[in-house]
């Protein structure tokens, strides 16, 4: 590809030359482009601190990228800005002699970047690329109109890259809801941001830039990589043709060329067996080119396939799922021996559940109240609203399989009631504690197709959830919220519900961080909701937070001291901190307080207690510590165990 | 058997003994409920700062338990990291998002698999 051809290409090869862009705000300072352009060379580097600033983007992005570079430590935010590496690029970029001290920094930031690419899910390049023939006919007036806001749906897609970006470098509040800062970036990435591997990287380009000029130092090999990215696409078959690769990863390089000209060409998002035949063909020349990718070719591969879930039986009846990732458990198993079950008396077993609950009464008892409630025929409103109210108090009581079940049976029913919606959060949020990611995505779906039927979703999306692995629907989903999210916010409105299925998102992706805004966000206008302490007490605790996690699930057993969830948790955190006799005391008035009700223990309560019991050293005690046998607790206390 | 699994020289070998300890403790109960959350296989492949390398099994699939040496049968996943990146993750001082994205680990396999590690050597996790 010749400079002629970059700097002037015309529009329909924007995708492979973002710098097409850049260079029209870029005041033409076409020395550093044509170093960069027309190769790897040594000298490159060297010429650009002497180059004058080249930038024309206003200081407000300068500043913003600046501090996204500055905030940035090992490439985590970078990573989620650039989902995807050209595993050309890289070789190129391998090939490159940056000079001694940056390719050490270089090797090191590869590797980083490698697995930043490892964690982004493949198909969000796959995404781009999409959207990047797509964008095509739009790329003039987005070009034109730079400095200003460009048109908000366009770049909805770019921008749910960004948030991600923002969220690590910067403290936010909440997400898709954090005012002027936010938008005044996306607006200054959303500039640059037009096809081929948007992501904000012309304004990258542009800072990187300027600290080039600014100061060139070690610390800036990060900037240089992010330089090389800027580049990936444009490059891609120049770099092919300059870089020395092994001779297999040129073979296939230039396959991926061929799906390069493919892609760009249409003008649609590539059919699905397409994208599946670029991902096989990515992940081979991944394989071709380095030990390293290989790893991630081939992981790539098995977890793309993975999506489909193949369980097999092997340690006993392990868990089946159905097409979608939600686990196939079973009918509800109703206590033996409830004390409720008198078909004489007329109470209503569920309005009496429902006060007791409301007076900070034993979970337990209420479980049982709501259990006979059921089989005795009232079930509340729509036939579902006991099985509900089951499933959320068996969870709070820590007996986490019961509320599954009991949960699946009341969304179901719920559905049936043409009420659907109710229950799901709630059931995706156990799934989320089992691990079941998938179907905690396919719930959270769901439930936002229940709550919000007028927001369009992506067929795309909706055919995902079934057949891709939870890393693609994952990336789908959150991006489907945060849209909702921060419309709502420019509208000026802020749904509780919707910052907590955000929060749920992001912590079962072991995003923590996020999680915790989410919820602390969903507090703000519910501060007395201890479901909520306990779940930001939970994103703290996972987040290795354990002091601020207390913290928070003090406040959720201030409002609700039978939560007995929540006190299971403080026993974790106590656990995490190394107090193993506290987290053990824990452990045992939460057992304790189930034991005083009629019905039965929870086992994971049992499974932790002993951990902590052997953690102590106390194998005699965790001996006896066994659901199974059920001791009498007293026997702990003359151990020294105050509870 | 203890004895076994423990590598001089290297830090996280108690840690790793201390996991066999407890998955040996496990009633039938409590491992298939972890063999069922986890349903894999993973191998460490552990090296020091002298360069030594051990590799243990850690297998959640079949048996629920840990041993030192090759995964029989294969592996599911392939978990390359140093000493101390073992002790960070299982001190909960590092999350093995992080360590992955860092670098400081690598895979070889199924890479979904690895994410659950944390779980397997942390044991106890806060709930949502």
């Amino acid at each position: 590809m010749s400079f002629q051809g970059l700097i002037s290409g015309s529009e329909c090869a924007a995708p492979a030359n973002p710098l097409s862009q850049v260079l029209k705000h870029t005041e033409g300072d076409r020395s550093l482009q044509q170093d960069r352009l027309s190769g790897p060379s040594t000298s490159r580097l060297h010429q650009l601190p002497g180059t004058s600033a080249p930038v024309a983007a206003n200081e407000q992005d300068l500043a913003l990228a600046r501090q996204f570079f500055e905030g940035n430590s090992g490439g985590r935010g970078i990573a989620h800005g650039y989902p995807m590496q050209h595993p050309a690029d890289l070789g190129r970029m391998n090939e490159m002699n940056f000079g001694p001290g940056m390719s050490d920094a270089w090797s090191m930031q590869q590797q980083q970047h490698m697995r930043a690419m490892e964690e982004s899910a493949k198909v969000n390049w796959a995404n781009e690329f999409g959207n990047a023939a797509q964008l095509n006919g739009s790329s003039s007036s987005a070009s034109a109109s730079q400095q200003a806001l460009p048109s908000r749906p366009d770049y909805q897609q770019r921008t749910s890259y960004i948030p991600p970006v923002h969220g690590n470098m910067m403290p936010m509040g909440m997400y898709g809801a954090n005012p002027a800062m936010q938008y005044g970036l996306n607006s200054s990435f959303n500039q640059q941001v037009d096809h081929g591997k948007g992501k904000g990287k012309q304004v990258d380009y542009e800072a990187a830039f300027a600290q080039f000029a600014d100061s060139f130092g070690p610390t800036e090999t990060q900037t240089s990589r992010i330089e090389e990215v800027d580049d990936s696409v444009a490059n891609i078959e120049e770099a092919l043709k300059n870089a020395s690769l092994e001779g297999e990863g040129e073979e296939a390089g230039m396959d991926f060329q061929k799906v390069w000209d493919q892609l760009q060409n249409s003008d649609l998002p590539p059919p699905k067996e397409d994208m599946a035949k670029w991902e096989a063909e990515f992940s081979q020349m991944m394989n071709a080119q380095r030990d390293e990718l290989e790893d991630y070719g081939t992981s790539m591969q098995n977890a793309w396939e993975s999506g489909i879930g193949n369980y097999d039986d092997t340690f006993g009846p392990s868990i089946k799922f159905d097409g979608e990732g939600i686990p196939i458990l079973g009918d509800y198993v109703f206590e033996q021996n409830n004390k409720y079950l008198d078909p004489s008396s007329s109470r209503s077993l569920l309005g009496e559940a429902k006060q007791l609950l409301e007076n900070n009464g034993s979970l337990s008892e209420a479980a049982l109240m709501l259990e006979a409630a059921i089989q005795q025929g009232e079930l509340g409103e729509g036939g579902y609203e006991a099985w509900i109210l089951l499933g959320e108090t068996r969870n709070m009581d820590e007996r986490e399989e019961a509320g599954m079940r009991a949960l699946l049976q009341g969304v179901q029913k719920a559905q049936e009631a043409g009420a659907a919606g109710a229950g799901m959060l709630s059931l995706a949020i156990s799934f989320t504690n089992e691990s079941y990611d998938r179907g905690s995505h396919t719930m959270l779906l769901r439930w936002f197709r229940a709550r919000f039927p007028d927001v369009k979703i992506p067929e795309e999306t909706i055919k995902a959830v079934s057949t891709n692995s939870s890393w693609d629907t994952h990336g789908r989903i959150t991006e489907l919220f945060l849209d909702l999210a921060r419309t709502q916010h420019a509208q000026g409105t802020m749904d509780p519900d919707l910052q907590i299925a955000l929060g749920v998102l992001f912590y079962t992706n072991s995003e923590y961080e996020r999680a915790q805004d989410c919820f602390a966000a969903a507090l703000s206008v519910r501060p007395k909701d201890y479901l909520l302490w306990n779940r930001l007490g939970s994103s703290l605790s996972n987040g290795n937070k354990p002091e601020e996690a207390l913290g928070a699930y003090r406040e959720a057993l201030q409002l609700r001291p039978t939560y007995t969830r929540a006190i299971y948790n403080v026993g974790v955190a106590c656990l995490n901190i190394g107090a193993d006799k506290e987290a053990a005391e824990h452990f045992l008035s939460a057992l304790s307080l189930q034991e005083s009700t009629s019905g039965d223990t929870s086992d994971a309560l049992w499974f932790t207690l002993r951990r902590a019991l052997l953690s102590m050293q106390r194998n005699d005690l965790a001996d006896l510590a066994k659901p199974e046998a059920k001791p009498n607790l007293d026997v702990f206390r003359r151990e020294g165990f105050d509870f | 058997m203890s004895d076994d699994i423990k590598a001089p020289g290297f830090k996280s070998s108690e840690l790793i003994s201390g996991l066999q300890t407890a998955f040996s403790k496990y009633s039938d109960a409590e491992k298939q409920a972890q063999i069922k959350k986890t349903n894999g296989i993973f191998e460490l492949q552990v090296t020091n700062d002298n360069k030594e390398t051990v590799t243990w099994t850690i297998d959640m699939k079949k048996s629920g338990t840990v041993f030192k040496g090759k995964a029989t049968p294969k592996a599911d996943v392939t978990i390359i990291l140093a000493d101390d990146t073992l002790v960070d993750l299982a001190s909960g001082k590092l999350n093995g998002q992080k360590a992955f994205m860092t670098g400081k680990l690598k895979t070889r396999g199924n890479m979904m698999l690895a994410t659950k590690l944390d779980g397997v050597l942390n044991g106890a996790k806060a709930k949502l």
